[in-house]
């Protein structure tokens, strides 16, 4: 679900948010992260460095396509699992995105 | 004024591979004696942390590295000698470089005898697919300080908020403390600024909190990863969760030593 591309502006109006079991529809400007996008909504969507070196954001990209300028935080497990960081990511398609910070329910599938 | 007590002491031998628990340690401006000596380089890693770890490999934290000199890596042989020359002392003389060879275990049971042999990273590079290889020094590699700090009281606080038990040693501390102070179970937070005196020769600044990565969510003992640790730090605690402390006056401490505000 991960692409690199530049070309991200404008894709998509908003999206769709998880977190804590609430869904949030989200307005995303052009160029925002999911993140930025999440924290100026008012949603306390966790977070702490901002700069893809903590792993505090990451999510569940359960729709949609995004790029992410780092995947640092990310290990090749995580991201196999289609884990995202928010703080890096941006829409990379027009196809709608559903954000998922519940990541126990990614991890319960694999039970 | 007395202000707590060391729990307990922790050296890890390799970047990222689970620590030990000493008794008594010599406590450097660098960090403790035998404290990150090893750590694996990816070539793909990130330029400014080519450090492989846990971050990307969750089952490296349960990886046992182990010095087979571990009684010789406590203290140096000249460290009582050093104490009285010139204020605040000089730099004790560490054992020879071969004393600092580490046998690694790994969780499937294997044991390498020598982490810098050739069969341990050529089954790690299989295992992982990386191009890695072992970068050693007697002065430690360390993320940000070379002396981290946790409470017990902040372990169990984190665990109680977020409604599971928080093994202390997610957070790989190099002393976990008891405070005295019952009534706030972050109080490392409170001392920012200020000089400690541990033990009997060691005194330490504490500089700043430690911001928390994605380490503290895997399970020492099982490598199982929890996110929701980390992003509950990120939510609450500003994403950190212990100090860092500076070393202002070198020496050895031992489990169980005083803790004075000064």
């Amino acid at each position: 679900m991960t692409q690199r591309s530049e070309d991200n502006t404008g894709l998509i109006e908003s999206f769709r948010l998880t977190l804590d079991g609430e869904d949030h529809a989200v307005p995303i400007a052009a160029g925002e992260t999911l993140l930025q996008a999440a924290l100026a909504a008012s949603i306390d969507a966790p977070h702490s460095c901002t700069e893809g070196r903590c792993g505090t954001c990451m999510s569940w990209l359960r729709n949609g396509k995004v790029s992410m300028a780092s995947t640092r935080a990310l290990s090749p497990r995580n991201i196999e699992r289609g884990y995202v960081l928010a703080c890096q990511s941006r829409p990379s398609s027009s196809a709608p995105i559903w954000l998922d910070f519940d990541l126990w329910k990614a991890l319960l599938n694999e039970r | 004024m007395l202000i707590g007590k060391i729990d307990s002491i922790w050296r890890y031998p390799v970047k990222g591979m689970r620590g030990e628990e000493v008794p008594h340690i010599y406590t450097a401006y660098t960090g403790l004696m035998g404290d990150r000596i090893y750590g694996v380089v990816a070539a793909d890693g990130d330029p400014g942390h080519p450090w492989h770890t846990g971050r990307d490999q969750e089952e490296f934290v349960l990886y046992k590295a182990s010095y087979e000199s571990s009684e010789e890596l406590l203290l140096p042989d000249n460290l009582d000698a050093t104490y009285s020359e010139w204020e605040p002392g000089i730099d004790p003389l560490y054992p020879d470089a071969d004393a600092f060879k580490v046998k690694v275990e790994t969780p499937s049971g294997v044991t390498y005898d020598d982490i810098e042999g050739p069969d341990f990273v050529a089954d790690l590079e299989k295992l992982t697919g990386r191009s890695l290889r072992i970068h050693t020094t007697q002065r430690g590699i360390f993320d940000a300080r070379p002396l981290s700090i946790f409470s017990l009281s902040a372990a169990a606080k984190l665990g109680e908020e977020i409604g599971m038990s928080v093994d202390k040693r997610r957070f790989r501390a190099n002393f976990y403390v008891e405070w005295d102070n019952q009534d706030d179970p972050f109080y490392e937070n409170s001392l920012i600024g200020k000089t400690l005196k541990i033990g009997e020769w060691l005194e330490v600044a504490i500089v700043e909190r430690d911001p928390r990565c994605t380490m503290i969510t895997l399970d020492p003992d099982t490598a199982e990863a929890t996110p929701r640790l980390l992003q509950h730090l990120g939510r609450n605690h500003a994403g950190d969760a212990g100090v860092f402390a500076a070393v202002l006056q070198r020496g050895r401490v031992n489990k169980g030593d005083p803790i004075l505000l000064k």
